[in-house]
């Protein structure tokens, strides 16, 4: 599969005071349609649900959704739908469907400001994290696009005398994708568009805490013609990501979230019930718990920037953000002075203000979990204070705590670092060794030996060189890792699609009464 | 004024006749050590790979250890530069036991030496000399200070407290100096004997591209804390510029800063504007329309360079696939700044406004030398230590006022100056490259 022509969609250049205006100004539109509808969407049917809220993380008198939750039974319903609209949606070829996708990718290009504003409302997200949300997933389904078109072609294959031999690839059914908040667009785009694109009927059910971009994506998918009744969305909390786990009818299912949901998703999927058929396949994508070693001959004026970035952007909010510093002994005080000092600097405040570097949390239950964890490491380094509205979480460093604090050891997935001292860089890649997550890691070296060793060596799925260690780019860096950070798919990367589709080998024949034809 | 904007082909034949007077006023640079110099940066030029590793070389040495960490990091970086023989060669002397040694100390004395071409001290106390020392020669010379990238308040705090310091040294020092009478006093008035350019990115950690006021807010009781101590002590102080995504917060903030009230009688203060941007003839009517309406004292100077982060700009650019900032062209980026001279040439005739010509370029120093001779205006001219050595002797020789940006600071903080220059120096689109390989003065000359 060869996928020559793609190009990332352009940031939005927020350098400029005119293209900050035009974004302000979306953001003002939006605001003034607040609070949007989000039903539950089976076919072309928008259904009631229990109601609930989706509000604004920074001002949660702000409501940004009112939402139909879906039940177990809607699930139900929109499976049996979506399983009963695959096969025709199969029956086209790779190159319709890509096309299909590819305009979707054009008419979100065209709302690009207003998908922002939404992220931005809805999760949190400081404008250039929204913006770069949106033009992931505008990526997403460029290269799923592509790389599906190129699908068609399949894989040659030996052939011999009297013997036509080909290799297929075919949708595997109904797929089930589980999307999070953090990246509230590109993740859900990302997983249903490979899933669209490559053949199977799909029901999202978006995180709780992000249904009206889930509501958005779907919308346009819809508009660039995928058929009604082959996407669904099912908003909404547990009963229906239950629901859909459990469903017989359900194929696949793309998962992106928190380590312990995963665990639970691949246990209940292993089992068939009497009305399933097939086996089910679990494309998961977890949690981390991600380093960034820090040798002696580090350029220190690229890493504290890159350091603070990795671990306080969006609020440390993302799978691949740092939360360990293994920082080389002979360096490690003066690395601690200069980052203590600049977590000093940290912006906390609304995601709306440009010069905001630390914003809110999704969710009180983020909050509180981030401030337990925050209190076992004891009194922390340097911490900033927050605001008072909203769910603001101090951003926090600690320094050497030990190996065993839950600090050093679990998820915290906020603005938590710690820092801890090791001999040297072999001695960093032992911690690295022992962590139960491999998602992503950095190094800031300026030898090139050690860069090479620290590459061969270390297990993350994601290893970034001298720059933060978040931020992977559609098409360069194909994301996911490996042990329980996922089932180790590279989203964004040429095998992606491959986890969405059955391969089909034909071979026949065609020699007749001894003539070759 | 759109006529500065056309080409002047009657000012072809004053900028051929001055710049051949330059031209051979130049140090005939046959010093053994200049031709070992040049030989090298040759060398370099014609050898990419070898001159990658050079630079990460100089970029690391600071950070080694000792001895043996100096020779492993040569040895790595050169056996990187597949296909470069020298490389190759060097990279087997970093690493056997029996030459390791002497090469790692050969390359760091090398480096040392380098770094000592383009820094005139370490501090302020020992940069003295040096600056006194081209004042004598006929030049002066405005002084830089290197340092790490700013990330805390405590680091913007001792940038500024050293830029403080370095000014009532220089003054302290130049008041014993004898009289300059070319570079004391212009066609707008007398001009301050000590003269300090400041980087408002070390003022402050707060500069975030897409929040100029954040860096405003964060930069400006320390820039006005200099301010002060500049018009306290009678010194010019010189706002430079950095890459795009800082300069509407520096602009912004210097603008405003020197519109106060308190500064209306001084200091002596200016600006840089970039040639390579593609919108610096908007930026430069905006700078001069506020130096007019300015209600002060004393003129605001205006230094023209070309732009010191070409590569830089670009490859961010193409990374975010944003449309670039600067001028994608030589030729191009050289008209830009010739009609820039000619616009700030015009502009000083007011007497609110001076113009300094940055440039090692014979032509575009010609040009504009020639464009302020046919219209009388009195202009300074400006070449960086190390790589403008040179031109300011030629210039000097000349008749005309040279002032030598001298950056000061210890070996660790001057590495990303120091492979910046060096990069500029070797950099086949440089100037000076293609005069250091012997370009004749009619291609120097030629018109952009
Ligand atoms: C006293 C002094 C102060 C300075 N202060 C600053 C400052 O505050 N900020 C700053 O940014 N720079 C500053 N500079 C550096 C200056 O911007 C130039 O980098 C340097 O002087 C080289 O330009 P030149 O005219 O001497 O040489 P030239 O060889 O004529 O020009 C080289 C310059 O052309 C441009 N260029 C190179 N390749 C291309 C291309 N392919 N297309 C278009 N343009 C290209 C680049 O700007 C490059 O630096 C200063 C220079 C001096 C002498």
């Amino acid at each position: 599969m060869s996928i020559t022509p793609f190009m990332n969609e352009p940031a939005l250049e927020l350098r400029r005071a005119e293209v900050r205006a035009r974004a302000t100004a979306a953001l003002e539109a939006l605001d003034a349609r607040l609070p949007l509808d989000v039903p539950v969407l089976i076919g072309a049917d928008e259904r009631a649900g229990e109601a609930f809220d989706s509000v604004d993380p920074a001002q949660p008198s702000r409501v940004v959704a009112r939402v139909q939750g879906a039940s177990a039974a809607q699930a139900d319903e929109a499976v049996r739908v979506a399983t009963a609209a695959q096969p025709a949606w199969a029956e086209r070829t790779h190159h319709e469907r890509a096309e299909i996708v590819r305009r979707a990718a054009a008419l979100l290009r065209s709302r690009r400001l207003e998908a922002a504003a939404l992220a931005l409302r809805e999760c949190g997200k400081p404008w250039a994290e929204a913006d770069a949300d949106v033009g992931e997933a505008i990526d997403f389904l460029e290269y799923y696009a592509l790389s599906a078109a190129a699908l068609d072609d399949g894989r040659p294959l030996l052939q011999m005398p009297g013997e036509r031999n080909a290799l297929r690839y075919v949708g595997r059914g109904v797929a089930a994708v589980i999307a999070p908040w953090n990246f509230p667009l590109a993740i859900p785009t990302g997983m249903v568009s490979a899933a669209l694109v490559t053949g199977n009927a799909v029901v999202l059910k978006p995180a709780e805490q992000s249904p009206a971009c889930g509501d958005l994506i779907v919308r346009t998918l819809h508009d660039a013609g995928v058929p009604r009744d082959v996407l669904h969305l099912l908003p909404g909390g547990d009963e229906p990501g239950r629901a859909l786990v459990a469903h017989p009818l359900v194929h696949t299912i793309a998962f992106t979230g928190s380590c312990a949901a995963g665990l639970s998703i691949l246990s209940e999927a292993a089992k068939v019930g009497p009305e399933q058929g097939h086996l089910k396949k679990v494309v998961a994508e977890m949690g981390g718990k991600n380093c960034i070693i820090v040798d002696a001959d580090a350029d220190l004026d690229d890493a504290v920037p890159g350091i603070l970035k990795s671990a306080f952007a969006f609020a440390g909010q993302k799978c691949s953000a740092a939360s360990r510093v293994l920082v080389h002994e002979a360096i490690a005080d003066e690395l601690v002075a200069r980052l203590k000092g600049a977590v000093d600097t940290l912006v906390v405040g609304p995601p709306e203000a440009f010069g905001t570097d630390v914003p809110p949390v999704i969710d009180p239950e983020a909050q509180e979990r981030i401030a337990r964890y925050t209190q076992l490491g004891g009194t922390p380094a340097a911490t900033v204070d927050v605001p008072e509205e909203g769910f603001y979480a101090a951003p926090a460093l600690f320094v050497d705590l030990p190996k065993d604090s839950p600090v050093v050891t679990d998820e915290i997935f906020g603005p938590v670092l710690s820092v801890e001292r090791v001999r040297d860089v072999d001695h960093g890649l032992q911690e690295m060794e022992r962590s139960r997550f491999a998602l992503t890691g950095g190094l800031y070296s300026r030898s090139p030996a050690t860069i090479a060793a620290v590459e061969r060596r270390a297990p993350v799925g994601n290893l970034y060189v001298n720059q933060p260690c978040t931020g992977a780019m559609v098409g360069r860096q194909p994301f996911g890792g490996g042990r329980l950070s996922g089932t180790g798919p590279k989203a964004g990367g040429p095998d992606y699609l491959l986890q969405f589709v059955e391969a089909r080998s034909v071979s026949e024949d065609t020699v007749r009464h001894g003539v070759l034809g | 004024m759109a006529t500065t904007l056309e080409p002047a082909p009657d000012l072809a034949p004053a900028i051929d006749r001055v710049g051949r007077r330059l031209a051979a006023a130049l140090p005939s640079g046959r010093t053994p050590k200049a031709l070992a110099e040049r030989a090298l940066m040759g060398r370099l030029m014609d050898d990419p790979a070898l001159r990658a590793a050079i630079f990460r070389f100089v970029d690391v040495r600071p950070a080694c250890r000792d001895e043996r960490d100096v020779a492993r990091h040569l040895g790595e970086l050169l056996a990187q530069a597949e296909g470069s023989a020298l490389g190759q060669r060097g990279a087997r002397m970093a690493t056997r036991r029996t030459t390791r040694a002497a090469t790692a100390g050969v390359a760091a004395l090398g480096v040392r030496g380098m770094a000592h071409r383009f820094i005139v001290g370490e501090d302020a106390a020992s940069s003295v000399p040096g600056v006194e020392k081209l004042w004598r020669s006929g030049a002066a010379a405005t002084v830089d200070l290197l340092g790490e990238t700013t990330v805390t308040e405590a680091e913007a705090d001792s940038y500024a407290a050293r830029c403080a310091e370095t000014l009532r040294t220089l003054q302290a020092a130049a008041a014993r100096w004898p009289s300059q009478p070319l570079l004391e006093r212009d066609a707008a008035g007398p001009i301050p004997r000590v003269n300090l350019s400041v980087k408002v990115s070390a003022l402050t950690p707060h500069l975030h591209p897409n929040d100029p006021e954040r860096g405003i807010a964060g930069a400006a009781d320390r820039l006005r804390g200099l301010l002060r101590v500049a018009r306290d002590t009678g010194a010019h102080l010189h706002v430079d510029m950095e890459s795009f995504d800082t300069r509407e917060a520096i602009t912004e903030l210097t603008l405003r800063l020197l519109s106060e009230p308190e500064f209306r009688a001084g200091p002596s203060a200016g600006i840089v504007l970039q040639g390579y941007l593609v919108e610096s003839p908007d930026h430069l009517e905006r700078l001069l329309d506020w130096a007019q309406a300015r209600d002060a004292e004393q003129p605001f100077t205006i230094r023209l360079v070309k732009g010191a982060y070409w590569d830089h700009e670009m490859i961010e650019a193409a990374r975010h696939g944003w449309s670039s900032p600067v001028i994608d062209g030589r030729r191009a980026c050289d008209r830009n700044y010739e009609a820039l001279s000619r616009r700030l040439i015009d502009a000083t005739a007011t007497g609110k406004v001076r113009a300094a010509i940055a440039s090692h370029n014979l032509r575009s120093i010609a040009h504009a030398a020639a464009y302020a001779d046919a219209r009388g205006a009195d202009i300074e001219f400006q070449v960086l230590r190390g790589l403008g050595d040179d031109t300011l002797k030629a210039l000097v020789a000349d008749g005309r006022r040279v002032r030598c940006y001298c950056p000061l600071g210890d070996i660790v903080a001057g590495m990303s100056y120091l492979v910046r220059r060096l990069l500029e120096n070797t950099s086949n689109d440089s100037f000076l490259s293609a005069q250091a390989s012997g370009a004749d003065i009619d291609t120097l000359l030629e018109a952009p």
